[in-house]
């Protein structure tokens, strides 16, 4: 099916978002199709967490719309806004978990404000079935200071696939990870997506993501969209901006 | 230039804090009511700050009752320093030493806990799974210093009034019963009830200054610390200056 036929499950159009003088975003474009994994490549502090956080209006834009699921993100009242959330899966670079919570406690929480599970017996399965998808299982009754940084990323994901999300955000997944763990958490993405048929976008400026998990780059350059293309065509392309992006591959 | 910039600052930061507590006043009244948060925070800053209260008001009732009395032994009036020591408890120093230990006590943990929750992305986490933060953190906060501080004075008091009975018992023999009704034949009914309305506002500032600085913390890990710090200096701040309001508004009244 071409993409002109399919309805995108992210659509953002002419994005533009300022810090002061500093322009971050200008006339951003970028599409999501359903059960795509979308790549935004740029370099640090080329604006990427400020995009998919304009996305679920963490924060708002200057200028430009952004299309959820079919909704204006920007138009929406705080309920509908909630209810957008929850069907927004973010992991959070640093992976946000609730430091005073158990790792139960961080899985139970989003089910618990949604009431999407009634009884202990269901909340403990809801539990049971995304630890177990992240490998996890054993780390039940541990707190975040216990766990280590991969550890702490998988179960961040948990906390965001517990939910039942349709499309998945992920702030740089695999920085601060070794190569092998790094790896494991691309791997792990690609499985979720599987199982879970999620969207996704993910930022990041590694390579090795882009090459393992992208279905479809965007490269983030001056707070615009400059190219997009598979990780074959970028590697190929002669563009001098898309070469300093694959210098050591 | 640099005062006229901390001037400014100050009128900003001012500002800031009246909008945060119209946001809570927006948001306090209303479902969804977070009761088990309520209740572990009201555990948090009520019953575990209850030790450090309890040492100082003992602390604070024995000295006051033992400095006083030579000034009193030299008028001949020692039988007047249950009621002075009474008086002075009950509406001036247990409520606002209360204050001032559970600003430093309470205040800086809301400062570094909701301080640590901004700088590692906790609150954004919340927010973007359809969990409103500062109805689930910062309500919750206010509402248990608002409500468990008052309990704190009153115990507060009770624990100074038995540190000046001892003290009384140092140098003099005089029984609980005595004692007893020379405190409550001195006390007046008008003398609590200041004391007690004063303190509700002063566990609201604590709260509200807290969860402020928390949720406006900035500069990652050093913010944390500032946000606890400035927590304490500036609810330490408006205590003194709530405290000053209350006198005025008490004189006024002809409740003095």
């Amino acid at each position: 099916m071409s993409e002109e036929n399919k309805e995108p499950v992210i659509r953002i159009r002419g994005l533009c978002k300022s810090f002061g003088e500093n322009h971050v975003l200008r006339e951003f474009d970028l599409d999501l199709y359903r059960g795509e994994n979308v790549m935004v490549l740029g370099k640090s502090g080329s604006g990427k967490s400020v995009l998919i956080k304009c996305i679920v209006r963490l924060l708002t834009t200057d200028a430009g719309r952004i299309d959820v699921l079919g909704q204006n993100v920007a138009d929406l009242d705080q309920d509908a806004l909630d209810r957008l959330r929850v069907k927004i899966g973010f992991l959070f670079q640093s992976s946000a978990l609730y430091d005073s919570m158990t790792v139960q406690e961080n899985l139970e929480f989003p089910l618990r404000r949604h009431w999407m599970a009634t009884t202990k017996g269901d909340t403990d399965a809801l539990v049971d079935e995304v630890l177990t998808a992240v490998g996890l299982a054993h780390t039940r009754n541990m707190y975040p200071s216990e766990l280590s940084g991969g550890m702490r990323r998988r179960i961040g994901l948990a906390r965001t696939l517990i939910l039942k999300p349709e499309i998945m955000l992920y702030d740089e997944p695999t920085t601060g990870l070794d190569p092998i763990t790094g790896k494991e958490i691309v791997e792990l993405i690609l499985q979720l997506q599987r199982t879970y048929n999620t969207s996704s976008i993910i930022i990041s400026h590694d390579l090795n993501v882009a090459k393992l998990a992208a279905d479809r780059i965007a490269v983030l350059y001056d707070g615009r969209n400059h190219l997009e293309g598979t990780y074959q065509q970028l590697l190929a392309s002669e563009d001098p901006l898309v070469k300093q992006f694959f210098i050591f591959m | 230039m640099a005062t006229r910039n901390g001037i400014r600052d100050t009128l900003n930061e001012v500002g800031s804090i009246a909008h945060f507590t119209g946001r809570f006043f927006r948001n306090a009244f209303y479902p969804r009511f977070e009761w088990n948060e309520l209740l572990r925070q009201a555990t948090e800053n009520g019953y575990r700050s209850l030790p450090l209260v309890a040492v100082t008001a003992f602390i604070m009732g024995l000295v006051l009752t033992v400095q006083s009395r030579p000034t009193l032994a030299r008028f001949g009036a020692e039988s007047m320093l249950p009621a002075m020591v009474a008086i002075s408890v009950v509406r001036e120093i247990a409520p606002v030493i209360t204050a001032l230990i559970c600003a430093g006590k309470i205040g800086s943990s809301l400062g570094a806990e909701l301080g640590s929750m901004k700088v590692t992305e906790q609150i954004d986490a919340m927010e973007v799974s359809g969990t409103n933060p500062f109805r689930y953190l910062v309500v919750t906060r206010v509402w248990s210093t608002t409500l468990m501080l008052p309990v704190l004075v009153v115990l507060s008091e009770g624990i100074a009034i038995w540190a000046c009975w001892i003290g009384v018992n140092i140098k003099d023999v005089v029984s609980w019963d005595l004692f007893y009704r020379q405190v409550f034949e001195s006390l007046e009914f008008s003398d609590f009830i200041p004391s007690f309305i004063k303190s509700y506002f002063f566990g609201f500032a604590i709260g509200i200054i807290g969860c402020y600085k928390g949720f406006h913390t900035e500069k990652g890990t050093e913010g944390v610390g500032i946000s606890a710090h400035s927590s304490v200096v500036v609810a330490s701040l408006i205590i003194f200056i709530l405290d000053l309001v209350a006198v005025q508004i008490t004189d006024i009244m002809g409740i003095n």
